[in-house]
């Protein structure tokens, strides 16, 4: 049998197929792209997470080391405040006992306690010095002791013991 | 009645079914699990930017107290790292004295800070007002001097003599490194 109908090419790529592949092949391209970019995304959220962390964790220890640093500054401040009062005290302390000292009396020697004052100096009689100094001191200190030692010319030579503390001993100690 | 397909009618729709599952499968089995991860770490990540975001405040605010803290405490710190020099002290406080010697500097103990160097002083005064001048002078000193009792005040004709001993305090070795190391932490 003879036909005059010349065959046609038979291939495996035909309009269908070309056209399932074609559809597939963007819909897959769409997928697995999707897929790329979670991937990424999965990758760089890790590591940003992580470099955050890691960043958190450095401030927090310059936070710490900043208040250790600030403790230590206020303790230096309140340190030196305390020196500061302690010799604006001491000058003080001074001022008022040399403005304690009337011009009748004159004082040899004067020692400054922690917790007292030592007066050595001469009065030219005991009333003087009893209402002149000693009433002042009197009101300062818990108590007082005053030796008198006659001199040649008729004043008194004194030293006046004077503190604050109920132990007296120390003073003794101290000079 | 039986139908008959073409052979490669067939294979073209297995093959279409095959892909049809292949691409249900990716997208229910594979991309929805990774979305959801997304998300996940999405809120994670915003979590931790605000977390971060609030450390970084809290470093400012406190950097900025650190800041203050030490800029007006500035003398008290470098007085306290001050070595004590004898001969600056006697050049610096000699104006307020007729005379006025230091004996030699020594350790006398520390306190859980700081060293303690002892100085005995004696000096001649023309009256006392010098000396209330000395003490002002004394707390805007370059080293940190605390002026101890006993102070003793002797006539000397017009003179005063007075003697008396000074606390030079210093911050212990141990702990000066322990700031050096801090201070160098947060940035200027």
């Amino acid at each position: 049998m003879y036909s005059y109908i010349k065959p046609t090419k038979k291939t495996p790529l035909t309009k269908d197929v070309f056209l399932i592949v074609t559809f597939f092949s963007i819909s897959f391209f769409m997928l697995f792209s999707t897929y790329g970019f979670l991937l990424y995304k999965d990758y760089k959220f890790k590591k940003d997470i992580a470099s955050f962390k890691q960043q958190q964790q450095e401030l927090a220890n310059n936070i710490t080391n900043m208040k250790e640093s600030i403790k230590i500054i206020e303790e230096d401040a309140n340190f030196a405040q305390k020196i500061y009062t302690t010799n604006g005290v001491l000058k003080d302390s001074i001022d008022n006992l040399f403005d304690l000292v009337p011009d009748h009396i004159t004082l040899s020697k004067a020692q400054i306690l922690k917790n007292g004052l030592i007066l050595y100096g001469i009065t030219p009689n005991k009333e003087v010095y009893e209402y002149m100094l000693e009433a002042p001191l009197k009101s300062i200190f818990t108590k007082n002791y005053t030796s008198f030692f006659q001199l040649d010319n008729g004043w008194l030579q004194f030293v006046s013991t004077n503190y604050l503390d109920k132990n007296d001993e120390e003073y003794v100690d101290e000079n | 009645m039986k139908i008959n397909f073409p052979r490669h009618t067939v294979y073209t729709i297995s093959f279409t079914i095959f892909l049809i599952i292949f691409a249900v499968w990716f997208a229910v089995g594979v991309l929805i699990p990774k979305g959801k991860d997304y998300r996940k770490n999405r809120t994670i990540l915003l979590k931790e930017k605000a977390d971060l975001q609030k450390y970084d405040d809290f470093y400012k605010k406190t950097l900025s107290i650190y800041n203050k803290k030490k800029s007006k405490n500035r003398y008290i710190i470098e007085a306290l790292q001050d070595k004590f020099d004898p001969q600056r002290f006697v050049k610096e406080y000699q104006k307020h004295f007729i005379a006025l010697s230091l004996s030699k500097v020594q350790y006398s103990g520390k306190t859980d800070i700081y060293d303690i160097y002892e100085v005995n002083t004696t000096s001649k005064i023309k009256s006392p007002t010098n000396f209330y001048n000395f003490l002002d002078a004394i707390n805007k000193s370059q080293w940190l001097i605390e002026i101890t009792f006993p102070i003793n005040f002797t006539r000397e004709g017009e003179l005063i003599y007075s003697s008396f001993k000074m606390h030079v305090y210093k911050k212990s070795k141990d702990t000066n490194k322990t700031i050096t190391k801090k201070e160098e932490t947060p940035p200027s």
